[in-house]
């Protein structure tokens, strides 16, 4: 039952436009470009913008990629589908690459990329709910995603309804207390529906996160918490659609993908370097960011 | 008060099935009967307020009524930024309850104090505060808390405040009523509603008569209540076991600056300072003037100006 009372309906026996489907992956290759169109997408929205958060935005695009093309349980015409996975944006800071996926799965028009950032825009430079409302939740205040996604794990399970939570965080908001709160709690309740994915891009917005955290490994420290955790190339679409696979990675634990990733992935004059958490393109540097990634924006074209 | 919350909440519970209990490892036995009838309606998160409110606000997304329960100064101070962020920004209906708001815990050392809990949920746009001063209270405001469409922080105070007899039933965001009279007000939020209807009846023996309300909420004020006073009185008194900024006074204050014909308002509790020396309740309410005789002499003060100053009383608004 659902809190409300109504039945929770299964998705296997609603039909047409009802159903919850994950999008078929076509091939690696096909997802290779996608992942690419994303990218020019940022970029642009970036220089049109004057936003920065670049690295953090392009090194989580494939994660992104894999998990709205390939895994997610979601309807973009059902947004609200009482047995939809729940997605949580946790590092609300790279916003511009959610909206480029949403909506190019069409959970809401592709021109509203156009007023990113923009004032009174539906596409805030942190997600907002009330801008927003197909978001669960908005994010912005590191740490509280997880936190949050427990919550409505904790609360579907108590309603009978199967379907998972991803949450995606920065490693940089692992320095986050709360985070590991969240983590004892889902370890604690056993609620192995909950997935964090963990873009661990090596960049924070003033130093590198390896000697933030004392030099020590982000799946070791999800383990000593109760959790199953894989580390993988989070900027490697085979490796990243291997590992949802196997979710949970053990039944009765929640799990951890913590994927390695480069800040600034696909423009090499923006990878690995901390002067483009911020930093906004110039036009020149536009052009180049296009030229490498062969691809134009999904919402010029 | 603390036992008729707990028997409040299992009522609503019975009534409401979407709520959710959430104890950040505290509550020793007050809340068995909850966890026994309800199971996985009741959570104990750990020593962890930050993943009760987080974990309350996803609870409340999937259409929960999750309560989520600690010591008022944990439950506010503690985990302000997720109440802030997770809770109030999407304006969930989660109830915080604070028990031992104030300085319940005075004794136990400023860790435990809370004299700051009203003034933090305050500054939260859409949070309603409330503060009931016994469990009789508490019993009739909370099934209305329960029909908030947003979120509300719940003041509690310990076990076995006294009962007493009002002129009317509590009303959330209405000033309760607790005695009429004339010339000067005094009004009271948590607790200090008790002691006040004491002092009141000092008072009677004198022949002065305060109109008395019980302000349990104090955000949103009720405004309508304090512009009916502004005709009939001079000057408001009001006690409250808080520090002066962000509680009850600082509301009325504000209140007042936007009224010319305002009474005076005039403030009994604790200053803006560390309650060191681990005081009694007791002791720090005397010293603070919010035991009986400290409000007996405001009230007296209130109706002969000159002898304000010697008082060394603080004037506001």
């Amino acid at each position: 039952m659902t809190p409300d009372g109504r039945m929770a309906p299964s998705p296997l026996l609603l039909d047409g436009e009802e159903q919850l489907i994950p999008m078929q992956a076509k091939d690696i290759g096909w997802l290779e470009a996608q992942a690419r169109r994303i990218r020019a997408t940022c970029v642009q929205m970036a220089y049109d913008a004057h936003e920065g958060h670049l690295s953090g935005t392009l090194s989580c695009v494939d994660l992104l990629v894999a998990l709205f093309y390939g895994w997610l349980l979601v309807n973009p015409s059902r947004p609200r589908h009482p047995d939809r996975d729940r997605f949580i944006f946790s590092k609300g800071h790279a916003a511009s690459a959610l909206y480029a996926v949403m909506a190019d799965r069409g959970f809401f028009p592709r021109q509203w990329l156009l007023r990113y950032a923009q004032e009174d825009a539906p596409l805030p430079n942190h997600p907002c709910a009330h801008a927003l409302p197909v978001l669960e939740c908005s994010s912005g205040s590191l740490g509280q995603g997880l936190g949050i996604g427990t919550g409505m794990s904790y609360g579907m399970r108590l309603a009978g309804i199967d379907a998972r939570v991803v949450v995606l965080m920065s490693d940089g908001e692992c320095n986050e207390g709360s985070v590991w709160e969240a983590a004892m709690f889902a370890a604690a309740n056993r609620l192995d529906r909950v997935l964090a994915v963990v873009d661990n891009n090596g960049v924070q917005a003033v130093g590198r996160s390896d000697a933030l955290m004392g030099h020590t490994s982000l799946a070791e420290k999800f383990r000593a918490f109760g959790w199953a955790a894989r580390a993988i190339n989070g900027n490697c679409l085979a490796e990243i659609l291997g590992a949802l696979a196997d979710v949970p990675f053990e039944p009765g634990r929640p799990s951890a993908i913590v994927a390695r990733t480069t800040g600034g992935a696909g423009v090499s004059f923006m990878q690995d370097d901390v002067l483009w958490h911020y930093r906004v393109p110039s036009e020149e540097e536009l052009g180049r960011a296009l030229d490498e990634l062969r691809a134009s924006p999904i919402h010029k074209d | 008060m603390r036992k008729a919350f707990a028997q409040g909440l299992i009522r609503a519970a019975e009534e409401d099935e979407r709520i959710v209990f959430l104890t950040g490892d505290l509550g020793f036995r007050v809340f068995d009967d909850f966890q026994r009838r309800f199971g996985p309606r009741y959570i104990n998160v750990g020593v962890a307020e930050a993943q009760m409110m987080c974990a309350a606000a996803g609870l409340a997304l999937e259409g929960w009524r999750p309560v989520a329960y600690s010591i008022a100064s944990f439950a506010t101070a503690r985990a302000f930024e997720q109440i802030r962020i997770s809770i109030t920004y999407p304006r969930l209906p989660v109830l915080i309850v604070g028990a031992g708001g104030g300085f319940f815990y005075a004794h136990a050392g400023v860790t435990h104090h809370a004299g700051d809990d009203l003034g933090l949920m305050s500054l939260l746009p859409g949070m309603t505060v409330v503060a009931p001063g016994s469990g009789e209270e508490l019993a009739d405001l909370l099934p209305q808390i329960f029909r908030l469409s947003g979120p509300c922080y719940l003041r509690i105070g310990g076990f076995g405040e006294p009962a007493y007899p009002c002129a009317e039933p509590a009303t959330l965001e209405r000033a309760r009523l607790l005695r009429e009279g004339e010339d000067l007000a005094l009004l009271t939020t948590g607790t200090l509603a008790g002691v006040a209807l004491q002092a009141l009846d000092v008072l009677a023996r004198e022949g002065i008569r305060p109109i008395a309300y019980q302000v349990h909420t104090v955000k949103p004020l009720d405004l309508a209540t304090l512009d009916g006073l502004a005709g009939r009185v001079r000057t408001l008194v009001i006690a409250e076991e808080h520090v002066p900024t962000g509680g009850l006074s600082a509301g009325v204050a504000h209140w007042a600056t936007g009224r010319p014909d305002a009474p005076q308002v005039l403030r009994v509790g604790p200053p803006d300072a560390l309650a060191l020396g681990n005081p009694t309740l007791g002791r720090l309410r005397r010293e603070v003037g919010c035991d009986v005789d400290g409000l007996v002499r405001a009230c007296r003060q209130a109706l002969d100006p000159g002898r304000r100053h010697r008082a060394g009383m603080a004037v506001a608004g």
